[in-house]
């Protein structure tokens, strides 16, 4: 053990002693704190944006209040104003900022026809869209890798090429000792910031003190060992430092960047997504024919849905607004089954790419962040089946007024449902990655020792 | 003598196995990103097609109906792929495929890839563009920073000199030699493009796809130059070979991952934009109260009902030859467009101003160059989406305008009457004609300036520096 504490105590002189290492390690400490920034300061912004919206509410309700002065139809009221579905991140949002920057977190939604209103998208500059999110998620998965490796790539090469290998062994030290107390260093130097990066990630964003903090670690830390037995693994091949540390990138790029850019190819031509081009047009045409139709066919047509308005009186007038919506709606229901599609086929897309995460422990990792951040597409899919019921709210709201002839009030815009959303943490979509993780490391650790037992350490 | 140095750099490159290995995997994965790139162009682009056919069709189909009812009724705009964007593509991604156009409103363009997807899609798309920008030049590193060290390591390099050549000359046959190498991986791919542009749809615009293909091959071999001289240079520099491959690999990384994500987000941070919310609730505010807040909708509309009894010299409604609602109509939808656009612009200028930092960062860093030049001359960068949604949005004014002069011409009344269905097949549809080269060349001088800054910075200076390196 002491022997242990020396070889540690050297490998940390050496390690203070390397200008280019220490460099290194302070610039990925930066990346962090930035990342940690960077990410609370986007999800800070549209908590800011999210809470300014129901004051452009209000805003629109006086003005309608002044276009309206007495009791209005309240299909008027319906057609005007603006209803927001709001989608509120959770505090680990910040740390994995994942889709929430492509995807819309909140809709505009009037009583027209949900479909034409669901998909609309936020202003987004494509250029950032396309670089990507620089949060913490990022700094783990893409560069702690890269420390790893720079700290790792001649983790017994650098003896050997400087000669001072036989000089070691010379010593009471076995080469396993010696390669252990080298790793426990490094993976000393790695987990300390790691998790330094982690508590003040956690602390900035304000995340709540649960297990959910415990997998955080545990998908961080099990990513980082999976790496360090890469290193082992490649170091067991007693191979070149230049040649380690090509075949360390080589490991990198095909982990980190090939295999899910491969993957993404293929998840996209195995579930190929019934486009949603076809889903709007196909509700432009359905709520738009509702004008050329007669309204007794439309109105017979949305009565089997809603029986209990079928006593309204007949339509004569050559508009109405209670026919108007109920083709509105009825256009929604012809959508309806591209719509189920639609969803579906994204929801399976993502659960394929799940699955087959385990081909790169960085995805696996990365999915299990935006899965514990609730920032992946299923929460984007809840949010919209959550505004959908919203809409359905809204319409509950104003049938009544609609079909029996209420008058809407200026007293009635404060009985309008509004809505909130917080995306959940899908624990059980972390855990599966993490699970995933375990399983890659271990492989790669046993395959590693496997080797590094099968042949004596060449000293030249 | 640098011919010679060159030609033994090429053959021993040749020669060498794991560069065999490594180039070999790299065309294989080039060859299959065209391949992937181009199924998915066509795939899309089918679609796109497909759709906007049927929304034309559905257009021209429509019965007797009021004009302001067509308005409503709208139509759509796709965006097609730009010809070389199974090359890079780019942005589009991230950019919508489709618009909806009707009155009164602006609509966002929706359904982008990446709103399909997962986060699997950030973790980028394998195609020919991410191959020859972050790839390529890994090998090149591989191929290129033994180039000094290892002479010097084995000691032929003193043998060289003594023969009277300078270290001038070894770097120059050095970097023609691994230029010839790297000839060999890219060339296959490009022809393979080439083929592919060339089997595809008729040569319609043919000359401006070839120029931009020429252009885009020209753009990526004045990046390997770059890239294969300074590696040359770092290697000359380095005392030994594993330092020059860890400053090179350090570049690498600052260069290709860091740097480009790093100054795109920090822009983003220092220039907020306004969110869709906003922007439709600005500009709704002003076109209802004027722009300058002093001119309400409904005195325009009152002032303009009087210009008309004025100018026709009547004093009811009902002995107006144009129909008021249809004028009005058209006055209003002029005054929200003109908001609109001016809030556009300005939405269009903060992207601009975030997306400068790493516009300019590309002086610094030559993947950035490349990056934005490619994503140019492919028609998937920035400018030319703005340039579809200008588009867009300029058939919908025309669309609209057109359909409330028509109801300004059925005169008073016409709220009970409908235009027959022969109306709507005389109006054209929409048809997207992509800018020319020389439109998108505009966007890309600081880019294309910067990357042969580097080149030539590096000829001269990088190679002085060589002759100062150490010799033995």
């Amino acid at each position: 053990m002491r022997l242990f504490r020396l070889l540690f105590y050297y490998e940390y002189l050496h390690f203070k002693a390397s200008r280019g290492l220490l460099l290194l390690t302070g610039l990925l400490l930066a990346a962090g704190l930035y990342g940690i920034y960077y990410g609370t300061a986007e999800v800070a912004r549209q908590r800011r944006h999210l809470a300014e919206l129901p004051a452009l509410g209000r805003h629109q309700v006086a003005e309608l209040q002044v276009k309206f002065p007495g009791p209005a139809e309240a299909g008027e009221i319906g057609y005007y104003h603006h209803n927001y579905a709001l989608h509120y991140p959770t505090a680990w949002a910040s740390l994995a900022l994942g889709q929430r920057d492509v995807n819309p977190y909140y809709l505009k939604l009037r009583l027209l026809g949900l479909q034409g209103q669901l998909y609309a998208s936020e202003n987004v500059n494509p250029v950032k869209a396309l670089s990507g999110n620089f949060d913490l998620a990022f700094v783990l998965v893409y560069l702690f890798p890269l420390l790893i490796i720079a700290l790792g790539f001649n983790l017994l090469s650098s003896e050997r090429e400087q000669g001072i290998l036989p000089l070691l062994l010379a010593q009471p030290v076995s080469a396993t000792q010696l390669v252990l107390a080298k790793l426990a260093f490094r993976l000393a130097v790695v987990l300390g910031l790691g998790a330094l990066l982690s508590a003040v990630g956690l602390a900035w964003a304000r995340v709540p003190f649960d297990g959910r903090v415990g997998l955080w670690l545990a998908l961080g830390g099990g990513y980082c060992l999976f790496w360090f037995g890469v290193v082992v693994l490649v170091a067991a091949g007693q191979r070149s430092s230049s040649f380690n540390a090509m075949a360390l990138l080589g490991a990198w790029l095909t982990l980190v960047v090939l295999v899910p850019s491969l993957l993404s190819v293929y998840v996209a031509a195995a579930r190929p997504v019934p486009q949603g081009l076809a889903l709007t047009i196909q509700q432009r045409e359905a709520i738009h024919g509702g004008w050329d139709q007669p309204k007794m066919e439309t109105m017979r047509r949305f009565f089997t849905h809603y029986p209990q308005y079928r006593d309204t009186a007949t339509i004569r007038e050559r508009f109405a607004w209670r026919w108007y919506y109920a083709f509105q709606y009825l256009g929604d229901q012809s959508a309806a089954p591209l719509a189920t599609a639609y969803a579906n086929g994204q929801a399976q897309r993502h659960a394929l790419a799940q699955r087959l995460a385990w081909l790169s422990p960085a995805l696996s990792t990365q999915l299990g962040f935006n899965a514990l951040a609730g920032t992946d597409l299923p929460a984007h899919l809840a949010f919209q089946q959550s505004a959908t019921r919203y809409h359905d709210a809204l319409r509950t709201f104003y049938y009544p007024f609609l079909f029996k002839k209420i008058p809407f009030t200026h007293a009635d815009y404060a009985r309008l449902p509004t809505h909130s959303f917080t995306s959940p943490s899908d624990t059980h979509a972390a855990w599966a990655g993490l699970g995933q993780l375990l399983l890659s490391t271990i492989a790669v650790y046993a395959l590693g020792l496997a080797l590094l037992r099968g042949r004596a350490v060449s000293i030249r | 003598m640098v011919r010679s140095i060159a030609h033994k750099e090429f053959l021993g490159t040749l020669r060498d196995r794991r560069f065999a290995a490594l180039s070999l995997l790299l065309l294989a994965l080039l060859l299959a990103a065209t391949l992937v790139g181009r199924r998915g162009y066509a795939t899309l682009q089918a679609e796109r097609t497909l759709a906007q056919r049927q929304v034309n069709e559905q257009f021209h189909h429509q019965p007797g109906r009021h004009p302001h009812r067509v308005a409503h009724y709208g139509t759509f705009a796709f965006r097609p792929r730009a010809a070389l964007s199974f090359l890079d593509g780019g942005l589009d991604a991230f950019t919508g495929a489709v618009v909806y156009l009707e009155a009164h409103q602006q609509n966002s363009v929706n359904f982008s890839p990446a709103q399909q997807a997962g986060s699997l899609i950030r973790f980028g798309e394998l195609s020919v563009a991410f191959v020859l920008q972050t790839l390529v030049p890994l090998l090149l590193i591989f191929l290129c920073f033994g180039a000094f060290t290892e002479e010097r390591e084995a000691g032929t390099l003193r043998l060289l000199l003594s023969q009277g050549t300078t270290l001038r000359q070894v770097a120059w046959g050095k970097i023609v030699g691994y230029g010839w190498a790297a000839a060999l991986v890219v060339v296959p791919a490009l022809g393979l493009a080439g083929g592919l542009l060339l089997s595809g749809e008729a040569a319609a615009g043919g000359t401006d796809r070839w120029s931009r293909l020429a252009l885009f091959g020209l753009g990526y071999a004045v990046y390997f130059f770059v890239v294969i001289v300074g590696a040359v240079v770092v290697s000359a520099r380095a005392s030994q070979s594993r330092a020059a491959l860890v400053t090179l690999l350090g570049c690498w990384m600052l260069g290709c991952l860091i740097l480009p994500k790093a100054t795109t987000n920090l822009g983003a941070g220092l220039f907020p934009a306004v969110t869709k919310a906003q922007l439709d609730a600005a500009v709704h505010e002003e076109a209802q109260h004027g722009i300058n807040g002093h001119d309400p909708q409904d005195q325009r509309a009152a002032a303009l009902k009087a210009a008309l009894f004025k100018q026709y010299g009547v004093t009811d409604e009902k002995d107006l030859p144009v129909s008021v609602a249809g004028v009005t109509m058209a006055e209003g939808e002029a005054y929200s467009s003109r908001v609109y656009q001016q809030h556009f612009a300005a939405l269009t200028r903060t992207y601009e101003r975030q997306n400068a930092l790493s516009t300019w960062a590309s002086l610094l860093n030559p993947y950035q160059a490349i990056r934005l030049l490619s994503m140019g001359l492919a028609g998937t960068d920035f400018a030319h989406y703005v340039h579809f949604q200008q588009a867009a949005e300029a058939y919908r004014y025309r669309l609209v305008q057109h359909l409330n002069g028509l109801q300004a011409r059925m005169g008073y009344g016409d709220k009970e009457r409908r235009l027959d269905a022969a109306t709507w097949r005389a109006i054209p549809v929409f048809g997207y004609q992509a800018p020319p080269l020389g439109w998108a060349l505009g966007y890309l001088a600081l880019p294309a300036l910067a990357l042969l800054a580097w080149a030539l910075g590096l000829s001269w200076l990088g190679l002085r520096l060589v002759d100062k390196s150490a010799t033995g």
